[in-house]
């Protein structure tokens, strides 16, 4: 049994102190699956974090205890292990495409129309964290959404929402989150 | 930002719900009134929508990038080779091994293999190529797994298990089906028109079974139909059935969707609202398109459009082109092919290439236009519509697809049977009004929110499930199917097909076809059918206006009279009564009054009749005064209530000016004729009453001695002299009674009320 699947089952059992362990067993788990993968497929193709969140679940999880709770828990973590490991990872490119130095990009320096995905991610990164201290409900649903690659239903369900609040904030994100970025660019 | 972000969330995906520019310039007009701020911030949201969203699609683009990045990071040195899927041959999946590779689709490899345990038998394996969440996939098999179990049927392959590779990819296996796609086997053995028809019937009848059972298919072509040759007979059989729903679902969930991935379908055969960005909103209709493009191409060997063009020029060129063009009718599509293809098509299909055009110009063309039509409202709403019209065509009956046209309008009027709409509208008429009530509540952000929270959960509620739309879409072909059934005047088939209907759906069209096969009823004296038909028809009729529905009342309470349901008269009656006591329109209350004094009323009833007589009665009085003569249509509720409430001298005097009236009608003379008839006996002048209920009665006898017809305007319809039939029965019953005692107050008439003045709203009667 792995190691996630004790923390998840000492989540289930509400031992405090677990769901912080959560994450970075999850982090290192994606890490490793992503490399296993890229070692076991041809080259090509495209390697989606969504594939690999979910691909993290049914491995992982596969011989434990699927239980709801475990698996919206799991998929939580994932989203936020997906979040630190993908912002990290474009944070370091775009410091060394912009010179390196800063420990954040500074996006007012960005052209909009020239920026490449890189600075995309972490546009949606700043106007995220700014959106966490406006409506932390609705944040939420971003990082599962973007980061984790949840669909709406998956979402629904992790957060006990209707499917179609979820996709109705999801839309209502996206729309705060980018004039939020224009009206900093 | 000045508006609070709940309020400004709340009123920008309401608008966005509300697609129709109109709708939504309504709504925001309503919503942001004396707000200019928030409606400036909505709409600032709304133009920016679409880059938002392609901000957020390049932006997970890059989060690809990096996962590969991430995983180089941590292997580096990724030069290992993948293994060859041929080399799974005489391996295990499972509990399956694998015997032989059959063929290499869109998405994945199909291989033939072997199953020992709980059966020793043969199956089909086939293994999804990579890209798939193969968790999700397995996870949306597993919701779809009861539905598929469900499904027995001798033209579908059954799906038998889904798994994991230790690969991680996800794979399906499947009943194993030797034999050839059918648009392939229908060429090899030159099959003509006829022949592939009646090959393409039993595929329908499948693919309807299946909606039975609650499963769609949605991906619908040649090489997932395979024709199998069984004791001689070649038998189609449709495969892969669950596949397409478990392994979609990225077109619309991965923003970095691109038209090369292989799970999107095939644009070939795809509907129009399979391919949109929304692509959720898919019923059984979509499976109709396809089995479209399958007959399109079974005739004419092309499909409408070149599914390789399509998938080259892009996801949205793709969209753009099933959304806005009409792909040539079979028959010009044939026309327009090169010479030597066209002698080749029409070679495979034993015919000359002038002869197959001709062949399928008219009706085929209308049936795989209708089955085709971009907005799925206008196709058939069920799979077995299309069969149904396939079989005409090869008995030689008309086709639904193409209407006689004296009946056309009723024919577009059911085509045009567009309930899904109407819910939908629905649905956001109620999230306006809602907002509306959140409006008020602007300053208290947490009041709104909860508000809003209300509304959303009341807007899931109201969402329609396939389930509810594929019994929608069966009601309005069953309707559509009676109306067809009407004009070849086969009317008993309409009536059994409409009694079979449990819940039909409301709307204009449909309560047409139920108020014809209603009317047809009751001139064939078969009361108690016609009350069971209007019966349905005022349950659906929500939609028409007073005029229609008021009428429809009065024959529905003419129709319990006649069956001898009084127990159900006098419950309508109170309903009835119930329902309009509001009403402010003389002339729905006519007939209103009609319906409820077709017997004598008690007390209660009277009482609640009040407020609309006195409406009746203004109504009466002006038309009067302004055509200077009693208005005979309207004279007969008002000397009927004046009769039933004891007032016998004027009921009296107002049929006997009436009878004076040289311009009545018939039927209106002998109604005058039944309620004088009865005043004068209550009021103990027996010669006149009996001489004017001979008069009266040799009429209307004479009447019904002929069919009775559905009758016009001069002639009476065929309810107003069943109404003065009735009025007459009651008269001659009151005649062989005993007299009523000489000035005595005659029973069982409540006390006389004061009569209601002009001004009086009738308010203060019922409510004593």
């Amino acid at each position: 049994m792995s190691d996630i699947t004790l923390v998840l089952q000492a989540i289930g059992r509400r031992e405090s102190q677990a769901a912080e362990q959560l994450l970075p067993l999850v982090y290192e788990e994606l890490r490793r699956l992503a490399a296993a993968r890229m070692a076991q497929e041809a080259a090509g193709h495209t390697l989606q974090p969504t594939a690999l969140v979910h691909e993290a679940w049914l491995q992982l999880v596969a011989d434990g205890d699927r239980t709801w709770q475990n698996r919206a828990h799991f998929f939580g973590a994932a989203a936020d292990a997906m979040r630190r490991i993908l912002i990290d990872k474009a944070r370091r490119k775009a410091r060394l495409k912009h010179g390196g130095g800063q420990a954040r990009l500074d996006i007012s320096e960005l052209d909009l129309a020239g920026a490449s995905p890189d600075d995309h991610v972490l546009l949606i990164e700043e106007a995220l964290q700014r959106l966490e201290t406006e409506d932390p409900a609705q944040a939420r649903i971003v990082v599962l959404k973007f980061f984790g690659g949840l669909t709406n239903k998956e979402v629904a369900e992790n957060l006990g929402l209707g499917e179609r609040t979820v996709g109705r904030d999801w839309a209502s994100a996206k729309a705060w989150m980018f004039r939020w970025i224009r009206s900093k660019n | 930002m000045n508006a609070t972000k709940p309020l400004l969330d709340a009123v920008f995906a309401t608008a966005l719900d509300l697609p129709d520019p109109g709708q939504r310039k309504l709504f925001l007009d309503q919503i942001c009134a004396g707000q200019p701020d928030l409606r400036t911030e909505v709409e600032a949201l709304l133009r920016t929508q679409d880059e938002a969203d392609r901000f957020f699609v390049t932006g997970s683009s890059a989060l690809v990038l990096g996962a590969e990045d991430l995983a180089a990071a941590a292997f580096p040195a990724p030069g290992v080779t993948p293994p060859r899927v041929d080399e799974r041959i005489g391996t295990r999946i499972g509990r399956y091994h694998l015997l032989q590779r059959l063929g290499e689709g869109g998405c994945g490899v199909v291989y033939q293999a072997e199953q020992a345990e709980p059966v020793r038998r043969q199956v089909a394996l086939k293994v999804i190529k990579r890209g798939m969440d193969t968790q999700s996939v397995i996870a949306r098999f597993e919701a779809e797994r009861q539905a598929l179990a469900r499904m027995d049927h001798p033209n579908i392959a059954r799906v038998l298990d889904a798994g994991a590779t230790d690969t991680g990819r996800p794979y399906f296996v499947m009943e194993l089906v030797p034999g050839t796609p059918v648009n392939e086997y229908c060429d090899e053995h030159r099959l003509d028109l006829r022949a592939r028809l009646q090959l393409f019937v039993p595929i329908c009848h499948a693919i309807q079974h299946a909606h039975q059972k609650g499963v769609i298919h949605r991906d619908i072509k040649p090489s997932n139909v395979m024709v199998t040759v069984q004791d001689g007979v070649p038998v189609p059989k449709v495969i892969d059935f669950g596949i397409a729903k478990a392994t979609e679902g990225r077109l619309t969930d991965n923003p970095a969707f691109t038209v090369s991935e292989p799970f999107i379908g095939t644009p070939a055969y795809m509907s129009p609202e399979q391919a949109e960005r929304s692509g959720l909103d898919i019923d059984t209709r979509s499976d109709v398109y396809s089995l479209g493009v399958l007959l399109y191409e079974l005739l004419t060997g092309r499909t409408p459009f070149d599914g390789r063009q399509m998938a080259a020029a892009g996801v949205e060129r793709m969209r753009q082109t099933l959304r806005e063009l009409d792909p040539p009718p079979p028959s010009a599509r044939v026309n327009s092919l090169r010479g030597g293809d066209l002698t080749r098509i029409a070679g495979s299909r034993q015919t000359e290439p002038d002869a197959l055009a001709g062949a399928l110009r008219g009706d085929l063309d209308c049936i795989v236009m209708k089955a085709l039509a971009k907005d799925r409202a206008d196709r058939y709403q069920t799979v077995n519509g299309l069969a149904l019209d396939v079989q005409r065509y090869l008995e030689s009956e008309p086709v639904a697809a193409r209407p006689p046209s004296q009946f056309y309008r009723f024919q577009k009027l059911v085509r045009r049977n567009r309930l899904v709409f109407g819910a939908t509208a629905a649905v956001a008429a109620a999230l306006v009004i809602g907002l509306g009530t959140a409006t008020r509540l602007y300053f208290q952000e947490r009041a709104a929110r909860q508000e809003e929270a209300r509304l959303r959960a009341a807007a899931e509620a109201s969402e329609l499930r396939e389930t509810a739309l594929r019994r929608q879409a069966e009601a309005r072909e069953q309707m559509n199917q009676a109306a067809i059934l009407i004009t070849q005047q086969r009317y008993a088939e309409a009536d059994k097909l409409l009694d079979a209907m449990q819940t039909p759906p409301p709307s204009v069209e449909g309560a047409s076809t139920f108020r014809l096969v209603g009317n047809l009823l009751a001139i064939q004296g078969r009361w108690p059918d016609a009350a069971e038909r209007f019966a349905g028809l005022l349950k659906i009729d929500t939609l028409d206006d007073w005029n229609d529905v008021t009428l429809d009342h009065q024959l529905y309470a003419t129709e319990l009279v006649e069956s001898g349901e009084l127990d159900r008269y006098r419950r309508f009656c109170r309903e009835v009564v119930a329902n309009f006591v509001l009403s402010t329109n003389g002339r729905a209350d006519w007939r209103i009054l009609k319906a409820g004094l077709l017997l004598p009323a008690d007390p209660p009833l009277i009482t609640s009749l009040t407020p609309l007589a006195t409406v009746a009665e203004k109504d009466f009085t002006a038309m009067s005064r302004r055509a200077g003569v009693n208005d005979p249509w309207g004279a007969i509720p008002m000397a009927l209530w004046k009769y039933r409430r004891g007032d016998f001298a004027g009921a009296a005097e107002l049929c006997t000016l009436c009878l004076t009236n040289k311009n009545e009608y018939p039927v209106q003379i002998q109604t005058d004729r039944m309620i004088l008839a009865m005043a004068d006996w209550q009021l103990g002048r027996r010669t006149e009453a009996e001489a004017e209920l001979a008069a009266g009665r040799e009429v209307i006898e004479a009447k019904f001695k002929n069919p009775l017809g559905l009758g016009n305007a001069n002639q009476g319809f065929w309810w107003d002299w069943v109404f003065a039939r009735i009025l007459m029965r009651e008269a001659i019953a009151l005649a062989e009674s005993p007299p009523p005692p000489e000035g005595s107050s005659p029973p069982p008439v409540p006390p006389r009320e004061p009569e209601p003045q002009p001004t009086d709203t009738g308010s203060s009667t019922i409510a004593s």
